[in-house]
C-alpha cells in the first residue's frame, strides 16, 4: 500500500465506531493485565534478559544453530525441510499434504505468513484454524489484527452475529462470550476428530535435543498436534534458541508479556508418538502422529541479519506487547501492517518477510513516543528502528 | 493532502524561511521586544521558536483540515514570509498567540532568575529543524542545522538554555550526530531552576502530563514535581504517567490530523479524570490537548507550567 491510499484508509479506520469500540476494550484490559503479572514476578524480568542472550548468540551463529537443529530433529525421527522463502514452503507443505484431506491449524504466524491456509484449501482441502480468535478471522475472511489476539478488532457483539450467520448457530447479539465458545467448540471437536493432518508453528525450537515448544490457553494446540497422523511444524528459524530449557523460558516470556501467565499449557514435541511396548521393538505412530514434518522457513531473515540495524527484529518474541502499548494500533490494530504482522514489531518483521517498501509508507504514523521501546522484553530498539526505515524512505522518495 | 506534499510543505518552508510553515520572520523573538534582556553573554536563552510556531502550526493543520490544502504551498508561502504578509495566508488565533508569547516570557523571566549573565539570542533565536528530523528529512535538516549552528557560533554561544522537550532533545543528542566539533553545552530551563521560597499556600491539585521527550529520553521528571510541590501544588499521577506517560498525539498531526485528535482524546480522558488542571511541559502537547478539548465537554484547565511557576 502507498502511504496516500494509506493514509485514506485511517479515515475509514478511526470512523468505524464498532473497531474503535473493541480495541478500547482490549487494549484497557491488556495493559493492566502484563503491569501485574511484572510485578507480581519479578524474575520474569531475569529470564527476559537470559532469552534476549540466547537469541542474539543463536543469530550470531545462526547457520551453526540451523545445522545442530536439523540433525537432532532428524534423530529424532523428525522429517527437516529449509525453506527459503513463502512459496518453497507452500510447496514443501503442499506435496507432504497432497489434496483432499482434513486438515486443523493451530495459529500460526509462519503459516499466515506463507498464506498456507488459502493455499491448501485452493488444493482442495478442508482447513479449519483452531485458535478461536483465528477461527474467527477465518470466518471473517480477515487478517489477525493482533499476533497474540487475532481477533482483538471484533467485539464480542460482531462474533456473535458472525457465528450465528456463518455456522448457522442460535446465537444473537446479547450472547454471552461462553455461549459463542460453547458452539465453536461444537463446531470443531468434530474437525478434531476427522483431521488428517495437524499445522502448528513453534514458540521456540531447541537446539540441543531437536523439541518444538508450543505455548497455548485454548487447548486446541495438544488436539491439533495429538490427534492427526502427521504433525506439520512451520517456525521461522529465529526461533531456535541453544537449549530445551532456554525453548521453554522462551514460551514463558512470550505468555507473561502477552499478558497470559502462567501459560496453561506448554506443548514439547519431540519428534512423532512410539511406543516400544511391544517386544522393545520402536514402533512410530501410536496415539500422537506418526510423522513429524518440521519445516523451517528463512522468508528473508537471513539477509535480514546483514542488515546491521533490521536484525534486532530478529530477537522479537512476538508477545504482541508493543502493539498493546501503541497509541497509534489502539486506533488502527493491524490495518496500520503489511499483510501479516502491524504495529511497532510489525511494520519491521513487514521489511524482513516482504519488502522494506511495504514497510515504508508505514513508518510515517510513528509517534516516536517509544513506549514501544520501552516494554520490548527483548530490548528491541522499535521506534529506532522505525525512525531508520522512515529516515531510507524519506530521503528515496520525496527528497 | 498527498505525503510528498507535506513533506516537501516542511522542507521547502524550513530550508527557504528558516520556519516549518509560514510564519512572520520576527515570530521567534518578537516576545522579547521591550524586556531589556542582555545581547552578550556566557549563556545564552534558545528558545527554537516552538512555542512561538504553534499558533502557526495550528493554523496550517486546520487549513489542512478544512480544505484539504495546506497554506501558501510552494512559491506563494514563500513570499508571504518574506514580505511578512502571512496573515493573508493563514489565520493564527489570536489566544495562541498571546498564549505562547506569555508562556515564552514566563520562561524567560524564570531563566533570567535562575541563571547568572543570561543573555538572549534575539533574530539569532532561530528554529533547530527538529520537525525535519522527526520526519526522516535527514539532508534538509543537516542543512537547516548548520546554518543555525554557524550562526549561533558566530554569537560565541557556548551554553544554551533551552524551554521545549523537542528543541532540548535535538540540540542536545542530534546536533552532536549530525555536525563535525558541535561543542554547545544544552540545558533545559528546567533543569537549573531553584525551588521556590515563598511560603507553600496551599494551591490545589494539578496533573502532569509528561512529554515522551522528558519522559523516556531526556529524564526531566523529578524537576517539574518538585517544582509545583515547592509552590503548595499537590500532584495526582495519571494512570500513566512519569515513564509511562502517553503520547498526545501531535507527532502524527502532520500526516493524520484525524488519528492525531484520535489518540489525544484517549489521552486528555485519562487526565482529565485526574485532576481539573492539567499541566502540560511541551507546545505541541498544549495545542493537541487544547484542540481535543474542542468537542469534548469537560470541566478543566490546560496549562504550561511556566503560567504556574512564574
Amino acid at each position: 500500500m502507498d502511504a496516500d491510499s494509506m493514509l485514506n484508509l485511517v479515515e475509514t479506520i478511526i470512523d468505524n465506531e464498532e473497531l474503535q469500540e473493541a480495541l478500547r476494550r482490549a487494549t484497557a484490559h491488556a495493559f493492566e493485565s502484563v503491569k501485574k503479572i511484572l510485578a507480581s514476578n519479578p524474575q520474569l524480568m531475569e529470564m527476559a534478559r537470559e532469552v534476549k542472550e540466547a537469541k542474539e548468540r543463536v543469530l550470531s551463529h545462526l547457520d551453526h544453530y540451523i545445522s545442530m537443529t536439523v540433525k537432532k530433529l532428524e534423530e529424532r525421527k523428525a522429517l527437516v525441510y529449509l525453506a527459503s522463502s513463502a512459496a518453497e514452503a507452500r510447496g514443501i507443505i503442499g506435496d507432504i499434504v497432497g489434496s483432499g484431506k482434513t486438515i486443523v491449524l493451530s495459529k500460526s504466524m509462519s503459516a499466515e505468513e506463507i498464506g498456507l491456509r488459502r493455499f491448501l484449501e485452493s488444493r482442495g482441502n478442508r482447513v479449519y484454524e483452531t485458535d478461536l480468535g483465528q477461527f474467527l478471522v477465518q470466518l471473517e475472511e480477515g487478517k489477525p489484527m493482533h499476533v497474540t489476539a487475532p481477533a482483538v478488532h471484533m467485539t464480542k457483539e460482531k462474533i456473535a452475529e458472525l457465528v450465528a450467520e456463518k455456522l448457522g448457530a442460535n446465537l444473537s447479539r446479547q450472547s454471552s462470550p461462553e455461549e459463542i465458545v460453547a458452539v465453536v467448540r461444537r463446531f470443531l471437536r468434530k474437525q478434531f476428530v476427522n483431521a488428517d493432518i495437524g499445522i502448528s508453528g513453534a514458540n521456540a525450537i531447541a537446539a540441543d535435543t531437536g523439541s518444538i515448544v508450543i505455548l497455548e490457553n485454548e487447548g486446541n494446540i495438544r488436539l491439533v498436534t495429538g490427534l492427526p497422523e502427521k504433525h506439520i511444524v512451520v517456525a521461522g528459524v529465529e526461533k531456535i534458541v541453544p537449549n530445551l530449557i532456554l525453548a521453554v523460558k522462551t514460551a514463558i516470556v512470550q505468555a507473561a508479556f502477552a499478558g497470559l501467565y502462567p501459560p496453561t499449557y506448554i506443548n514439547i514435541i519431540s519428534g512423532p508418538s512410539s511406543t516400544g511396548d511391544i517386544e522393545h521393538k520402536r514402533v512410530y505412530g501410536a496415539h500422537g502422529p506418526r510423522e513429524l514434518h518440521v519445516i523451517l522457513l528463512d522468508n528473508g531473515r537471513r539477509k535480514a541479519l546483514s542488515d546491521e540495524r533490521l536484525r534486532e527484529i530478529l530477537r522479537c518474541v512476538r508477545c504482541g506487547r508493543c502493539l498493546f502499548e501503541c497509541p497509534v494500533w489502539g486506533h488502527l490494530a493491524n490495518h496500520w501492517g503489511g499483510n501479516t504482522y502491524g504495529g511497532p514489531m510489525g511494520i519491521l518483521w513487514t521489511a524482513v518477510v516482504e519488502d522494506k517498501r511495504e514497510a515504508y509508507p508505514l513508518t510515517l504514523l510513528c509517534l516516536q513516543c517509544k513506549r514501544c521501546s520501552q516494554v520490548c522484553p527483548m530490548s528491541i530498539p522499535l521506534a529506532e528502528l522505525i525512525h531508520d526505515l522512515r529516515k531510507e524512505y524519506v530521503t528515496k522518495a520525496y527528497t | 493532502m498527498k505525503v510528498g506534499d507535506i513533506i516537501r510543505y516542511i522542507v521547502e518552508n524550513t530550508l527557504e524561511t528558516g520556519f516549518p510553515v509560514p510564519a512572520p520572520r520576527d515570530v521567534a523573538y518578537r516576545w522579547a521586544l521591550n524586556r531589556n534582556i542582555p545581547r552578550r553573554g556566557r549563556v545564552y536563552l534558545y528558545t527554537g521558536a516552538l512555542y512561538q510556531l504553534v499558533p502557526y502550526i495550528d493554523a496550517s493543520v486546520k487549513s489542512m483540515e478544512r480544505f484539504g490544502r495546506l497554506p501558501g504551498l510552494g512559491k506563494a508561502a514563500r513570499l508571504l514570509s518574506r514580505t511578512r504578509l502571512t496573515g493573508i495566508a493563514i489565520r493564527p488565533r489570536r489566544e495562541l498567540i498571546e498564549w505562547s508569547e506569555r508562556v515564552v516570557a514566563s520562561i524567560a523571566s524564570l531563566a533570567v532568575r535562575n541563571v547568572e549573565g543570561l543573555a538572549y539570542l534575539y533574530e539569532d533565536d532561530r528554529y533547530s529543524g527538529v520537525l525535519l528530523y522527526e520526519i526522516g528529512a535527514e539532508d534538509a535538516f543537516l542543512k537547516h542545522a548548520s546554518r543555525v549552528y554557524a550562526a549561533l557560533k558566530e554569537r560565541g554561544v557556548e551554553k544554551l538554555i533551552t524551554i521545549d522537550p523537542h528543541t532540548t532533545y535535538v540540540m542536545r543528542d542530534i546536533y552532536p550526530k549530525f555536525i563535525d566539533g558541535y561543542d554547545i553545552d544544552v540545558v533545559n530551563y528546567l533543569e537549573v531552576m531553584k525551588d521556590h521560597q515563598a511560603s507553600r499556600v496551599l494551591k490545589g491539585k494539578v496533573t502532569i502530563h509528561d512529554p515522551c521527550l522528558y519522559a523516556r529520553t531526556l529524564n526531566i521528571l523529578e524537576e517539574p514535581r518538585r517544582l509545583l510541590a515547592s509552590l503548595g501544588y499537590e500532584i495526582a499521577e495519571a494512570k500513566r504517567s512519569r515513564e509511562n506517560t502517553y503520547c498526545c498525539g501531535g507527532p502524527v498531526e502532520a500526516f493524520s490530523p484525524k488519528l492525531s485528535l484520535a489518540i489525544a482524546r484517549d489521552r486528555l480522558r485519562e487526565l482529565a479524570s485526574t485532576a481539573t488542571t492539567i499541566v502540560t511541559l511541551c507546545p505541541i502537547c498544549y495545542l493537541s490537548l487544547s484542540r481535543a478539548r474542542e468537542n469534548m465537554s469537560l470541566n478543566i484547565t490546560i496549562k504550561d507550567i511556566a503560567e504556574l511557576l512564574g
